[in-house]
């Protein structure tokens, strides 16, 4: 111990010359982007030939409208109580089947946990087509091709989310400390092995809080894609709208209103619980 | 019931790297089963570099490394994950699984054994949980078991890290820079540790260092690299001042040691 302290004399160099380094402008990176997505969209509303004045000329059907919705008429409920449950049932359904599916597809799209360069190139070319299709379209494809009703909506839920799911936790692995899966590869684990002991658990809070996101989300779209004849409170919606019932209409959009709050208090709730 | 050391033997080891950096060069070493060898050397030096090779997490370019009677350039797969389940490897920032428990992270040790079913659902046997126990208890911290591997410090992160490659049963254990984020107390804990498990147990233990001081105190046998050559190989007790210098290249500074002279007074 002493020959070591004896032996340790510091030896003090000068510091080197220091040259501050010139500060990198960059503010003109900004501008540019923001020059450009003005740029779009403006030219985006001229070659959508938004027309503003429609706003004022339909002025007072609109009047009267706002004025039925207003007045929800509240004896209509029974009738709304099953297409309600369908659209919240739709919601869940998808959502597990999603979540199931989506887990293990998230570890193949991430070059965090899959060691193969073709597959991973394979599921992400796959992933891109399933998120670029949006999922009004997939409803009414499946109400075409399978039927009106619950069942179309599921499937096209089914799809939209896990082109969702998949994204967001296959990214958040490749943001993951890597860590504990080098050390169980250096311990003579295959990859299937590390990443689920590994990197499973470091991934599942980010994994459930973004499945709870889904959630929410499909409450909402199960209600859009009713509209095209995919079950739910959107085929409600689609009768009492031709019908110009806009007493109902109101009532429908309130539940929709009342669900949504009530899935965002209790998600974030529960996400408050689950991510620490 | 645990294998006893093997031997590691360096046959004119080159290491390239694919971008044309030379990480080893032309290494011939022999180290006996149940050795404690200390490689020393200044950051870049080639540390790193000479203990992943031992168990291919760098492939060498030429030589041949041989690690009991298995010759580990040209192996793959099944043959190399064998080989791997055998040397335990311990890392300076403890690589831990931080959201599970520290059990869990023990039987890490386990994964080449386990089948795969098993990991999936994380049933694992309750002879591997068993000696996922016993390692945690020869590192002196057992009573951790259940608790997230976040909540410890960082000393505490590192036992169990070695106790994970304890769960290996292994035959060669490689730390590289093991102590690096530890404070000085800690750092001797981490030390006396892998002393203890080379002497109960057998397991040769390579262990790179930092500091001359504890390069000086724990290596048996010290290793010396600069720029990725063997330049000293002798008792870590007859390296001076001279020898470190001339390790380094350069003459010694504060930073070289890990207990400071103000510390020991
Ligand atoms: N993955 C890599 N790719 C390219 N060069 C590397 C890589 N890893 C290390 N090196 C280089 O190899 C040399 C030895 O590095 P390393 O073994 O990490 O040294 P040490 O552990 O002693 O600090 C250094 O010059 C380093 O820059
Ligand atoms: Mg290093």
């Amino acid at each position: 111990m002493s020959a070591a302290v004896s032996m340790s004399k510091p030896t003090e160099h000068p510091p080197p010359a220091q040259q501050r380094p010139v500060r990198p402008r960059t503010w003109w990176k900004a501008a540019a982007v923001l020059v450009v997505v003005a740029a779009v969209t403006v030219w985006s509303a001229i070659a959508v030939e938004v027309d503003f004045g429609a706003l004022f000329r339909n002025a007072g059907n609109a009047s009267r409208t706002i004025g039925q919705l207003l007045q929800p008429d509240y004896s209509y409920f029974p009738e709304t109580v099953r297409p309600l449950l369908e659209t919240l049932e739709t919601a869940v359904i998808s959502t597990a089947v999603a979540a199931v599916l989506s887990l293990p597809i998230s570890f193949l799209a991430s070059r965090a946990t899959d060691p193969s360069t073709p597959l991973l190139v394979a599921v992400r070319f796959v992933m891109n087509v399933i998120r670029s299709i949006p999922d009004l379209l997939y409803a009414s494809l499946f109400v075409t091709a399978v039927a009106t009703g619950a069942l179309s909506g599921i499937l096209a839920l089914v799809l939209f989310n896990i082109g969702i799911l998949v994204k967001l936790v296959s990214e958040a692995l490749d943001g993951l400390d890597r860590g504990g899966q080098e050390a169980a590869l250096a311990a003579g684990s295959g990859w299937i092995k590390a990443d689920r002991s590994a990197m499973l658990p470091e991934i599942s809070p980010i994994y459930i809080s973004q499945t709870i996101y889904v959630l929410e989300l499909n409450i909402r779209a199960s209600t859009v894609i009713g509209l095209v004849g995919a079950g739910g409170l959107g085929m409600l919606i689609d009768k009492v709208r031709t019908f110009y019932q806009y007493h109902y209409l109101s009532l429908v959009i309130l539940e929709i209103l009342v669900l949504v709050v009530v899935l965002e208090f209790v998600s974030s709730y529960a996400r408050r619980k689950l991510v620490r | 019931m645990t294998p006893a050391g093997a031997g590691i033997c360096f046959d004119g080891v080159g290491v390239t790297y694919p971008n044309g950096v030379v990480g080893l060069r032309d290494v011939s070493l022999d180290i006996e089963p149940g050795e404690m060898v200390v490689v020393v050397g200044l950051s870049g030096a080639g540390k790193s570099t000479l203990v992943r090779s031992i168990n291919s997490l760098v492939p060498f370019t030429s030589g041949e490394i041989t690690v009991g009677d298995v010759a580990v350039s040209g192996l793959r797969g099944k043959a190399l994950r064998r080989l791997r389940s055998e040397i335990g490897m311990v890392f300076q920032s403890f690589n831990l699984a931080r959201r599970t428990t520290v059990l869990n992270n023990v039987l890490m040790g386990r994964l080449y054994a386990a089948p795969t079913w098993r990991t999936m659902l994380g049933l694992w046997p309750a002879s591997d949980v068993e000696l996922a126990m016993q390692s945690l208890e020869r590192v002196e911290i057992v009573q951790k078991a259940y608790a997230n591997a976040s909540e410890l410090s960082g000393g505490q992160q590192q036992r169990v890290a070695i106790a994970r490659t304890l769960a290996q049963q292994p035959r060669v254990i490689l730390a590289d820079e093991p102590v690096a984020s530890l404070d000085p107390p800690t750092s001797h804990v981490v030390m006396r540790d892998l002393q203890r498990i080379n002497a109960e147990l057998g397991i040769t233990v390579v262990v790179n260092l930092h500091f001359l001081d504890l390069a000086r105190r724990y290596g048996n046998r010290l290793i010396g690299l600069r720029a990725g050559e063997v330049v000293y190989d002798g008792p870590g007790a007859d390296a001076d001042e001279k020898v470190f210098e001339s390790i380094y290249g350069r003459s010694l500074t504060a930073e070289d040691v890990l207990d400071t002279p103000a510390r020991l007074t």
